[in-house]
C-alpha cells in the first residue's frame, strides 16, 4: 500500500439511547493509502456511514484517533473541522443534495466561496470540474432540469472542485440506474488514477464495491474482512 | 341589548361601553381584513421587488465575487423556494405593519396635539360644566376686554383683536321634514377675517390654496350669508360652489338661514364641515324675536344666550395665560362659570374619556398584535428550516460554519421583513397623505414620515424575532444525524 493518508487508531464511537450505550463502532483500527479507492460494505447498523462520517470529519469518535494527513482530526472543535472539511474533504451523497435554487455553476462555486480565491480563479476552477464531469454545457441549468446521473455528476463536481485529497462517497450510486451508475463510478476511478484523490466510497452494491481496488467489510461496529480487488496496483492488507 | 338603558336590560350596567368595545372590535377587524386584501393585491408588486432585488444582487456579486454578496444571493433564492411560505410571512409583517402605521398615525397626532407649547399657545374657554359648552355672546366682548385691556400689555395677544376667535356650532338640514345624512351640514359659525390666522391647520397653507381661501373669506365677510364647505360634504348632500341652499337649523330651532356656497375647504383641512359668518347667525337669532308668526310672544331666541360654544385666544407666554386665567376665574368676571385652558389640556380634557381605550390600544393591542405575527413568521420560518435541515447540513459539511447557516436564515427572514414592512408602511403614508381623515376638530391624521423608517425596521424586528429560535435551531443541525435519519 502507497503512504497511508488516512490513519484511524483503536476508534470506538457509541451512543446513548435513553439509559442504554450503544457501541456503533469498537476499537477499529485501519489505514487508507493516498490515491486508494476504498469501498465500505456491510448490513444497515454495522457503523460503515458512521465510520465514513468520523474520517470525513463530520462527527467526533468517543475514543481513539482519525489522522488524515498530518491533521489530527479526532481533536479538533466544531469550526475547525468546518474550517478543514473545507480544504480536505469532498462529499458525495447518495441523494446529491444540490441546492435546488442554486445553478449547477453555483451549487459547485459554493465550497470555493470559503476560501480566499479571487472571482476569477474561482469561475475557473468550477468550469475545470464542470468539464471534468461533462457538464460544462448545463452549468446554468438548476437541479430540477438535470437528470439524476447529471446531478451526481455535479455533486462530484461539487465535491473535487476544493481539490481536496480525499473525497468520501455514502452510495453515490444507490439512486441511480445501471448506466449513470456505471458512468459515476468510471469518473470516480479517473478521479483516483488521474488526480491521485483517496476515495473512501459506502455502499451495498458488490458491483460497485468490485469497481474499487479494496473492500472493507463491518459487522456490528469490527472490521471482519479487508478484501483486494487487484485493480489498480497490488496492495497488502493491513 | 345593545343601545338599551341598564335598566332596560336587566344587567345593571351600561350597555353602552359593550357597543363602543363592539364596534371598536368591528372596526379592528374590518382594518385588519382591508389590510390583508391590500397585502394580497401587493403581494405580485412584493415578487417584483424581490426579483429585482435578487437580480441586482447576483449581478453585483458576480461583478466583485464578495462572499457576503454570494450568501444574499443564496438567501434571494431561499425565499422563491416555497412562494406560498414566503407569501404568508410577507402578509403577516405587511397587515402587522399597515395596522400599527394606522395606530401610530392616531397616537401621534394625539400626542402632537395634547403637548404643551411654551410660547405663542393657544387657550380656549368653555363653560366650567355644560357639555357642549354653551356661553352667551356678551361673554365673548367681556372676554376680549379682558386679554385687550386688562392683561399688562406685554402679556396681551401679540396680533390684538385678530388673535381673539369664537366659534358657534350650527347643525342644519335642507329638508327639515326629513333629515337625512345626506341633507344635513355642519358649519363652524367664525369670524372669517381670523379663519387664516387662528384656524389649526389653515395658519400653515401657502400658495395658491392659501390666496383661494383668503379670498373666500373676504367674500365671507362682504356677504355674511355666504359659507364654505369642504368638498367631501358637498360631494354627500350633492351640491356645489355658486349654488344657493336653504338650511333650518337643528340646535338653533325654529331659524332657517339662506347660504350661497362661495368656495372649497383646502382638501385634507376640516373634512365633513364648512365655515359660515357668525354675523349670520346672530342676526338670525336676533330676528327671531321680531318673527311673530313663529314666535308670536316675541321672546327672546333660546339659544339667544347660549350661541358661543368655544372662545379661542392666542397667548405669547404661560405667565400671560396663567393672568388671564386668575382673572376668568375671579367671581367679578361674570354669573356663568367658565374655564380657560390651554388648547392641548383642554383636547386632553376632552381624550380624557377615551384615555382607556388609547391605553390599551398602546399597551395592550399593539403588543398583542407583534406577539401574533411574530408567531405567524416563526411559524412559517420553522417549517422552512425543518424542511431544509439536511440542506442546512451539506452547507455545513461543505464548510459553512455554525455562523454562516444562522446568518442564512435570519437573512432570509429580514429581507422580507424589511421589504414588507417598507412596502406597508410606504402605502400607509402614501394612502393617509392623499385620503386625509379626521376625527372632530383634530385636523387631519397622518402617517408622519418617519414611519418609513419605523416601517421595515419593526418588520425586521418582527422577523428577527420570529426568526430567532428556527435560526438557532438550523444553525445547531447535526450533520452526521440528519444524515443518519436520511440514511
Amino acid at each position: 500500500m502507497s503512504e497511508p493518508i488516512v490513519r484511524v487508531r483503536d476508534l470506538h464511537k457509541s451512543f446513548t439511547r435513553g439509559t442504554e450505550a450503544i457501541h456503533v463502532l469498537r476499537d477499529l483500527t485501519l489505514d487508507v493509502g493516498t490515491a486508494e479507492f476504498l469501498a465500505l460494505m456491510g448490513p444497515s447498523g454495522s457503523g460503515k456511514t458512521t465510520l465514513l462520517n468520523l474520517i470525513a470529519g463530520l462527527d467526533t469518535p468517543t475514543g481513539g484517533t482519525i489522522t488524515v494527513g498530518d491533521s489530527v482530526i479526532s481533536s479538533m472543535s466544531e469550526s475547525e473541522l468546518a474550517r478543514w472539511r473545507t480544504r480536505h474533504v469532498g462529499f458525495v451523497f447518495q441523494f446529491y443534495y444540490l441546492l435546488p435554487v442554486l445553478t449547477a455553476y453555483e451549487n459547485v462555486e459554493l465550497p470555493l466561496l470559503l476560501l480566499p480565491l479571487t472571482k476569477e480563479q474561482r469561475r475557473k476552477q468550477v468550469e475545470t470540474a464542470l468539464d471534468l464531469v461533462g457538464l460544462a454545457d448545463r452549468m446554468d441549468h438548476r437541479p430540477g432540469q438535470l437528470s439524476g446521473g447529471q446531478q451526481q455528476r455535479v455533486g462530484i463536481a461539487r465535491a473535487m472542485v476544493t481539490d481536496p485529497v480525499l473525497i468520501v462517497a455514502d452510495e453515490p450510486t444507490g439512486d441511480l440506474d445501471t448506466k449513470s451508475a456505471d458512468e459515476i463510478l468510471r469518473l470516480m476511478e479517473i478521479l483516483r488514477s488521474q488526480l491521485g484523490k483517496t476515495i473512501i466510497m459506502v455502499t451495498h452494491d458488490p458491483k460497485a464495491a468490485a469497481r474499487a481496488q479494496r473492500v472493507l467489510h463491518l459487522e456490528k461496529g469490527q472490521l471482519v474482512r479487508d478484501t483486494m480487488t487487484g485493480i489498480g496496483f497490488n496492495a497488502a492488507v493491513v | 341589548m345593545f343601545g338599551l338603558p341598564p335598566e332596560a336590560t336587566g344587567m345593571g350596567y351600561d350597555t353602552s361601553m359593550l357597543q363602543l368595545v363592539g364596534y371598536l372590535f368591528g372596526g379592528l377587524v374590518s382594518v385588519i381584513a382591508g389590510a390583508i386584501v391590500l397585502g394580497l393585491l401587493t403581494l405580485p408588486v412584493f415578487f417584483a421587488v424581490l426579483w429585482v432585488a435578487d437580480k441586482t444582487a447576483a449581478a453585483l456579486a458576480n461583478a466583485t465575487g464578495w462572499f457576503p454578496l454570494k450568501v444574499v444571493v443564496i438567501m434571494f433564492r431561499g425565499l422563491r423556494r416555497s412562494m406560498l411560505r414566503t407569501s404568508l410571512t410577507y402578509l403577516a409583517i405587511f397587515v402587522l405593519t399597515l395596522v400599527l402605521c394606522l395606530i401610530y398615525a392616531v397616537l401621534y397626532l394625539i400626542a402632537a396635539v395634547t403637548t404643551e407649547k411654551e410660547a405663542n399657545f393657544k387657550a380656549i374657554v368653555t363653560h366650567k360644566t355644560t357639555i357642549p359648552s354653551q356661553m352667551p355672546p356678551g361673554y365673548y366682548e367681556r372676554f376680549r376686554t379682558a386679554c385687550l385691556e386688562e392683561l399688562p400689555p406685554g402679556m396681551r395677544p401679540v396680533n390684538g383683536d385678530k388673535d381673539i376667535m369664537s366659534w358657534a356650532f350650527f347643525l342644519g338640514t335642507t329638508d327639515k321634514v326629513n333629515p337625512r345624512k345626506d341633507t344635513l351640514a355642519f358649519l363652524f359659525a367664525l369670524e372669517p377675517d381670523k379663519v387664516l390666522t387662528m384656524m389649526d391647520g389653515l395658519d400653515e397653507l401657502t400658495g395658491e390654496e392659501k390666496d383661494l381661501l383668503d379670498q373666500a373669506c373676504k367674500r365671507m365677510t362682504a356677504n355674511p350669508r355666504s359659507i364654505v364647505m369642504s368638498s367631501s360634504r358637498m360631494k354627500g348632500m350633492n351640491v356645489q360652489v355658486g349654488q344657493t341652499i336653504k338650511m333650518a337649523s337643528l340646535n338653533y330651532p325654529n331659524l332657517t338661514f339662506e347660504f350661497d356656497i362661495i368656495g372649497t375647504l383646502p382638501e385634507g383641512k376640516y373634512e365633513g364641515i364648512g365655515f359660515m359668518n357668525k354675523e349670520y347667525l346672530l342676526k338670525q337669532i336676533d330676528s327671531y324675536e321680531r318673527d311673530r308668526i313663529a314666535n308670536p310672544k316675541g321672546e327672546k331666541h333660546p339659544m339667544a344666550e347660549k350661541c358661543v360654544n368655544l372662545i379661542w385666544v392666542k397667548l405669547p407666554t404661560r405667565e400671560a395665560f396663567e393672568r388671564l386665567s386668575a382673572i376668568v376665574n375671579d367671581g367679578k368676571f361674570g354669573t356663568v362659570p367658565i374655564k380657560l385652558e390651554t388648547a392641548s389640556s383642554g383636547i386632553g380634557s376632552w381624550l380624557t374619556a377615551y384615555k382607556d381605550i388609547f391605553k390599551g390600544i398602546k399597551y395592550l393591542l399593539v403588543p398583542a398584535m407583534i406577539g401574533i405575527m411574530s408567531l405567524v413568521v416563526a411559524n412559517a420560518l420553522s417549517i422552512s428550516v425543518r424542511e431544509r435541515r439536511t440542506e442546512m447540513a451539506v452547507l455545513k459539511v461543505l464548510g459553512f460554519q455554525p455562523r454562516h447557516v444562522l446568518l442564512l436564515v435570519l437573512g432570509e427572514a429580514l429581507l422580507v421583513g424589511m421589504l414588507g414592512g417598507g412596502m406597508s408602511a410606504l402605502l400607509a403614508w402614501g394612502m393617509l397623505g392623499n385620503f386625509k381623515f379626521q376625527i372632530a376638530f383634530l385636523g387631519g391624521f397622518f402617517v408622519p414620515v418617519n414611519a418609513l423608517i419605523y416601517g421595515p425596521a419593526l418588520g425586521m424586528a418582527v422577523s428577527f424575532a420570529g426568526s430567532l429560535f428556527p435560526a438557532l435551531s438550523a444553525k445547531d443541525v447535526k450533520v452526521a444525524e440528519v444524515f443518519a435519519k436520511v440514511a
